[in-house]
């Protein structure tokens, strides 16, 4: 199981704005490392600007599953993952990190950020730390369920990540 | 020798231009080999380069086993284990070769999802290498738990496991006379624990049923913490008939010694059926897993998860019937 990519967002109007991103690409041969990069930093964008705010969902992009997390102040959050990687934990990262995040970036920063501006470095470890579910959060064996989490399982209607 | 990984892709793309014949149809390579002038180790290593590109490539893996299979049959290369001395340590170039396999296999196994000509070939190093020596299985067995634990719908990877369980099985009861014979259980030098102590006042045992026993444990284990992965239940299944055929295998012998299995009988009457079968699991053993299997169902909020315990209730009833 694993974690590819982590990544904050804001969601603004139409357009998502990147402001913090972290990666691990690894697992993918020397050649391939930029492309999937690239691919998976314009995939956590869409799929903020196509999910509503105060929504969770899982989708399912070719062999990755994406789990993002729009809160409603707007700020957002998106992990990229195998289908092995367990979505409870995943979503669990994603709350933990959008509340330190807020806590230490000013609300102010956020619509017109980005990586070079943003001044926030806990995203590798976060991601590194998370890529053993057990290790990172003891408390997966619980079996409960956030209950306003709606897990959708969609395919993507429009192909738009064709990229890949 | 170590190779950063921007130089083994440059070095495969440049070299490997043709994964299907660069170790098929070179008729070259096969010579080189058996005139001495290629050495086997060079072989194995371009092939280990190779294999991280490109992880499946099965005549990779076919020429990775004639490979191996020239240097058993070396006078060079010790034999494993002679009929004569099965206590006998493997020799140590030996053991590095098996290392060396299973670190390859491991490396393909995690670059492609269910990669089952690696595991295949990791199995096969185990038979003809190793010799289903029991030691190596007993290793294996806990060092690949990590790697299972983490790569829960590699079905290939738990398959490996039930091969695992499946030959430490056969190669400690195969029949009544031979498990007394086992040197396992006569000789304390071949004990595997580090522990000195442990050594000298206890025989080697290998505790079948322990084993079996951790080995539901890690799968309950798994089942709770990541639900909704098929490959789970079905290790479980294959596991939970392990156990329960442990027990079985003297009774059953006799069972098909006991005329039932006599050709001239011709007709097939429900009473031979049945006593064909493996002897039902015990009670306890099925109580304890409709018990969990319940456990499971009031507590998962996963579709698929019930839909897999449930498929998996129906499957214990079939095996009692």
């Amino acid at each position: 199981m694993k974690l590819y990519s982590l990544s904050v967002l804001y969601k603004g109007e139409p357009k998502a704005v990147l402001l913090k991103a972290a990666y691990d690409v690894s697992s993918f041969s020397f050649f391939q490392r930029s492309s999937v990069q690239e691919f998976m930093t314009f995939t956590s964008q869409l799929i903020v600007e196509r999910s509503a705010k105060g929504s969770r969902a899982s989708v399912k992009e070719q062999e990755y599953l994406c789990h993002v997390y729009v809160r409603n102040d707007s700020l957002a959050g998106v992990v990229i993952a195998d289908s092995e990687y367990p979505s409870r934990v995943a979503f669990t990262l994603l709350e933990k990190v959008l509340d330190e995040f807020s806590k230490h970036v000013d609300r102010i920063e956020w619509p017109v950020g980005s990586p070079a501006s943003i001044n926030y470095t806990a995203l590798d470890g976060h991601l590194s730390r998370y890529q053993n579910p057990r290790e990172a959060d003891p408390m997966t064996k619980v079996q409960a369920e956030l209950d306003e989490t709606k897990i959708i399982l969609a395919r993507k209607q429009n192909s738009c990540c064709t990229v890949m | 020798m170590a190779e950063t990984s921007e130089e083994v892709a440059v070095l495969v793309q440049r070299v490997v231009k043709d994964i299907t014949n660069a170790f098929r149809r070179n008729p070259h390579i096969k010579e080189l080999i058996l005139s001495g002038t290629l050495h086997p180790v060079k072989d194995l290593h371009l092939g280990k380069l190779a294999l991280t590109k490109f992880p499946k490539s099965p005549e990779t893996w076919i020429h990775r086993r004639w490979v191996l299979q020239q240097l058993i049959q070396e006078t060079s290369l010790p034999a494993f284990v002679t009929k004569g001395n099965p206590a006998a340590l493997p020799a140590e170039r030996t053991q590095r070769l098996i290392r060396e396999e299973m670190e390859v296999c491991g490396e393909a196994a995690g670059r492609y999802p269910s990669n089952y000509n690696a595991w295949s070939h990791r199995i096969w190093v185990l038979q003809h290498v190793a010799k289903l020596d029991v030691r190596i299985l007993l290793d294996e067995l806990s060092s690949t738990k990590h790697w299972a634990s983490m790569h829960v719908s590699d079905h290939s990877g738990f398959h490996y496991r039930q091969f695992l369980l499946k030959s430490l099985i056969s190669q400690t009861v195969i029949d009544g006379s031979v498990l007394e014979q086992n040197p396992l259980r006569s000789e304390p030098a071949l004990v595997l624990p580090k522990d000195e102590a442990a050594a000298s006042t206890e025989e080697a045992r290998i505790n079948l049923p322990r084993l079996l026993e951790e080995e539901v444990e890690f799968s309950t284990d798994l089942i709770d913490s990541y639900p909704g992965h098929e490959t789970l239940w079905c290790h479980r299944r294959h596991v939970f008939y392990l156990q329960h055929h442990l027990s079985g295998p003297h009774v059953s012998q006799a069972m098909e010694v006991d005329g039932l299995n006599d050709c001239s009988k011709q007709g097939y009457s429900q009473e031979t059926k049945r006593l064909k079968r493996t002897p039902a699991p015990d009670s306890r053993g099925l109580e304890m897993e409709h018990r969990f299997i319940d456990q499971v169902l009031s507590t998962c909020r996963n579709v698929e998860q019930a839909r897999f315990a449930n498929a998996y209730r129906k499957w214990l009833v079939t095996l009692s019937q």
